[in-house]
C-alpha cells in the first residue's frame, strides 16, 4: 500500500542526499538554479534542495488517486468475478451501506499511507540536509492539502472506481478507465514545474478542494444510479 | 411461508421466468428442478430480494417483495450457485464477517460460527485460509454461511455439489432436520435422486413451472400405474390374463418373468379387488407391489415436451434457451 508513495518520496530524497553528500554547487545543477529564487534568504545549496523537496510534493496527490482506485475496482469487479459479491448483496445491507463500506475500505489505507509517507518525507529530508527542509515540507499550504485535498481526491478516485467497476466485467478494464483520473494531477504537477513554481499556493489548494468536491457530487449521483443490486448481479462476468 | 403469484422477469428482450405461481409451507422442502437456464436462479434471486420482478409478486413470511425486501433478506439464508467465499480469510473469519452483516455480535456470533462449523464438520479446518480448501470444503463453509443467522426461509442452490457421499448425506440429513423447525426451504438441483429423497414437493420448471407435485405424484405421471403381482405355483401368469380382461378397472395386463403386470387407474383403491379376484381364481400370490416411472423419466418427458412445443408459443419475448 505505502510502496508507491515511498517510491515517489525516494526520488527527491535521493536527489537531496546526493547534493548533500557531494556538496554540489547549485550552478552545477542546470535548470534547478533558475528556481532557487523561490527561496530567498537561504544559501543556494539549501534553496536547491528545498525546491526539489517541495516541487515533488505534488506527486503525493497521485497516491490517493491511484492506490484506492486499484482497491476499489478489485473490491467490486474482482468480487464479481470471484462470485463473492452475491452473498454480500443477499444480506440485509442496503446498497449505500455496502458502497460506503467499500469506499472506506479502499480510501482509509490509501490516506493513511499518504500521510505516513508525507511525515516520513519531511523528517527524513530534514535529517539528511537541514531541519529547515522539514519546515518547508510541513508548511501551512501542504498541511491543508494533506488534510483536505488528499482525502477528497481519494474519495473521488474510489467512487469513480466503484462506478466504473459496476458497469464492466473485469478489473483491468475498470482500472484502465478509472486511470484517467491521474492525468489532471500529473498535468498540474508538470505545469507547476515548468511554470517555475516550487509548490501550490493556498488559493490553488482551496480551488482544488472545491473542484474535487463538485466531482465527488457528480460521481455520487452517477454511483447511485449505476451501483444497484440488480445491475451488479446480472452483469456478472 | 412463501407465496408466489404470477412472478415474471424479463432482462431487456429476454424472458427469463413467467407465470410462476406456487407456495412453500412452513416446514416444507420444495425442490426446483430444471435444465440450465430454466430460471431457477432468477426465481430464487427474486424471492431472496436480490432482483426485482418485472411483474407479479410474492410474500415471504408476510413480507412483500419490494418494500419488504430488506426484511426478507434478513430472514433469508441463501446458498448461491458458487460458494463465493473470501479466499484470503479463514473459514472462521468468513463466517464471522457474514454473521456481522446479518447482525450477530459478540458471544452470539462466536457460538453460531462454532456451531455451524461443527455441523458441516469443518471445526478442525476453521482457522485455515479458504484458498487452501477443496471444492467440497468450500461448499460446506458456504452452507454454514447460509444458515449462520438461523434464517426462517432458506434457498439452497445445488447444496451437495462437490461433496463426497458421506458429507452429502450429512448435509441432506441436516436440511431434512430443518423441516421440523418449521423452516421453509427451496432446493434448486439437477440431482433427481437428491430431490426425491429430500423434497416434500417438486416443481419442474423451464421458464415457468411445468408441474408441481410430490415425488410419488410426479412418478405416477410417467406412465400408467402398474401393479406387479408375483406368483408361485403350478399355474403360470398367462392363465389369468383372460380373467383380468374382465375387470373394469384394468386397462392392460401382461405376463412377464413369472409375474403379472397389471395397469390400472388407481392402484391405491383397486389393488385389493385385483388380489381378491386372483386368489379366487386360484393364484398363489407371493408379493404385490406398485411400479411407477422414475423421476428422471418424468423430468425428461416434461422438459423435453416444453422444449419442443410450449416455449415457441410465448408471445412478445424470446425465452432464454
Amino acid at each position: 500500500m505505502a510502496f508507491p508513495a515511498l517510491v515517489f518520496a525516494a526520488i527527491p530524497t535521493g536527489l537531496v542526499a546526493f547534493i548533500q553528500v557531494n556538496n554540489l554547487d547549485p550552478n552545477q545543477l542546470g535548470q534547478i538554479q533558475q528556481y532557487i529564487s523561490n527561496f530567498p534568504g537561504i544559501d543556494p545549496k539549501l534553496a536547491a534542495q528545498a525546491f526539489i523537496v517541495t516541487n515533488f510534493m505534488a506527486y503525493f496527490l497521485l497516491i490517493p488517486a491511484m492506490v484506492p482506485m486499484a482497491i476499489a475496482t478489485q473490491s467490486v469487479v474482482g468480487e464479481k468475478v470471484a462470485r463473492s459479491l452475491e452473498p454480500q448483496l443477499a444480506t440485509p445491507l442496503e446498497v449505500p451501506e455496502l458502497l460506503a463500506g467499500k469506499t472506506m475500505a479502499a480510501a482509509l489505507p490509501a490516506v493513511s499511507a499518504t500521510w505516513g509517507v508525507f511525515i516520513l518525507y519531511g523528517l527524513v529530508n530534514g535529517a539528511i540536509a537541514d531541519t529547515r527542509l522539514t519546515r518547508f515540507v510541513f508548511n501551512d499550504v501542504w498541511l491543508v492539502a494533506m488534510t483536505t485535498l488528499v482525502p477528497l481526491i481519494c474519495l473521488f478516485s474510489v467512487l469513480l472506481g466503484i462506478v466504473v467497476s459496476s458497469r464492466v466485467s473485469d478489473a483491468r478494464t475498470a482500472q484502465q478507465i478509472g486511470g484517467f483520473v491521474v492525468i489532471p494531477i500529473i498535468g498540474v504537477a508538470v505545469a507547476q514545474f515548468f511554470g517555475g513554481h516550487a509548490t501550490f499556493s493556498m488559493q490553488q489548494v482551496i480551488l482544488g478542494d472545491l473542484l474535487v468536491a463538485v466531482l465527488i457530487g457528480v460521481a455520487l449521483m452517477i454511483g447511485s444510479w449505476a451501483f444497484d443490486r440488480e445491475s451488479i448481479l446480472t452483469r456478472l462476468a | 411461508m412463501i407465496v408466489v403469484e404470477g412472478l415474471r422477469k424479463e432482462f431487456r428482450r429476454v424472458l427469463a421466468v413467467h407465470d410462476m405461481t406456487f407456495t412453500v409451507g412452513e416446514g416444507e422442502i420444495f425442490g426446483l428442478l430444471g435444465p440450465n437456464g430454466a430460471g431457477k436462479t432468477t426465481t430464487v434471486r427474486m424471492l431472496a430480494g436480490l432482483i426485482t420482478p418485472t411483474s407479479g409478486g410474492a410474500t415471504v413470511n408476510g413480507h412483500e417483495l419490494g418494500e419488504g425486501s430488506q426484511r426478507i433478506r434478513a430472514i433469508t439464508g441463501i446458498l448461491t450457485e458458487s460458494p463465493g467465499l473470501h479466499e484470503k480469510l479463514t473459514a472462521r473469519q468468513n463466517l464471522a464477517y457474514y454473521g456481522r452483516l446479518y447482525g450477530l455480535r459478540g458471544a452470539e456470533l462466536r457460538r453460531a460460527v462454532d456451531r455451524y462449523l461443527g455441523i458441516v464438520e469443518m471445526s478442525e479446518h476453521a482457522d485455515r485460509r479458504v484458498a487452501t480448501f477443496s471444492k467440497g470444503m468450500r461448499q460446506k463453509v458456504a452452507i454454514a454461511r447460509a444458515l449462520l443467522h438461523d434464517p426462517e426461509v432458506i434457498y439452497l442452490d445445488e447444496p451437495t455439489s462437490g461433496l463426497d457421499p458421506s458429507a452429502a448425506k450429512t448435509v441432506r440429513d441436516f436440511v431434512a432436520g430443518l423441516r421440523s423447525l418449521g423452516r421453509s426451504i427451496v432446493v434448486c438441483t439437477h440431482n433427481l435422486d437428491e430431490a426425491e429423497r429430500l423434497c416434500d414437493r417438486i416443481g419442474i420448471m423451464r421458464g415457468t413451472l411445468l408441474r408441481v407435485d410430490s415425488p410419488a405424484g410426479l412418478r405416477r405421471l410417467g406412465r400408467a400405474a402398474t401393479v406387479r403381482v408375483e406368483l408361485n405355483g403350478a399355474r403360470g401368469p398367462d392363465s389369468f390374463l383372460e380373467r383380468l380382461a374382465d375387470l373394469p378397472f384394468v386397462t392392460g395386463a401382461q405376463a412377464l418373468d413369472g409375474a403379472l403386470l397389471v395397469e390400472m387407474a388407481d392402484p391405491g383403491h383397486e389393488t385389493p379387488d385385483l388380489v381378491a379376484m386372483l386368489v379366487g381364481a386360484g393364484a398363489r400370490i407371493t408379493a404385490v407391489r406398485e411400479e411407477s416411472a422414475t423421476l428422471e423419466e418424468v423430468y425428461l418427458r416434461l422438459v423435453g415436451e416444453v422444449g419442443e412445443r410450449d416455449l415457441n408459443t410465448i408471445p412478445d419475448a424470446r425465452v432464454r434457451p
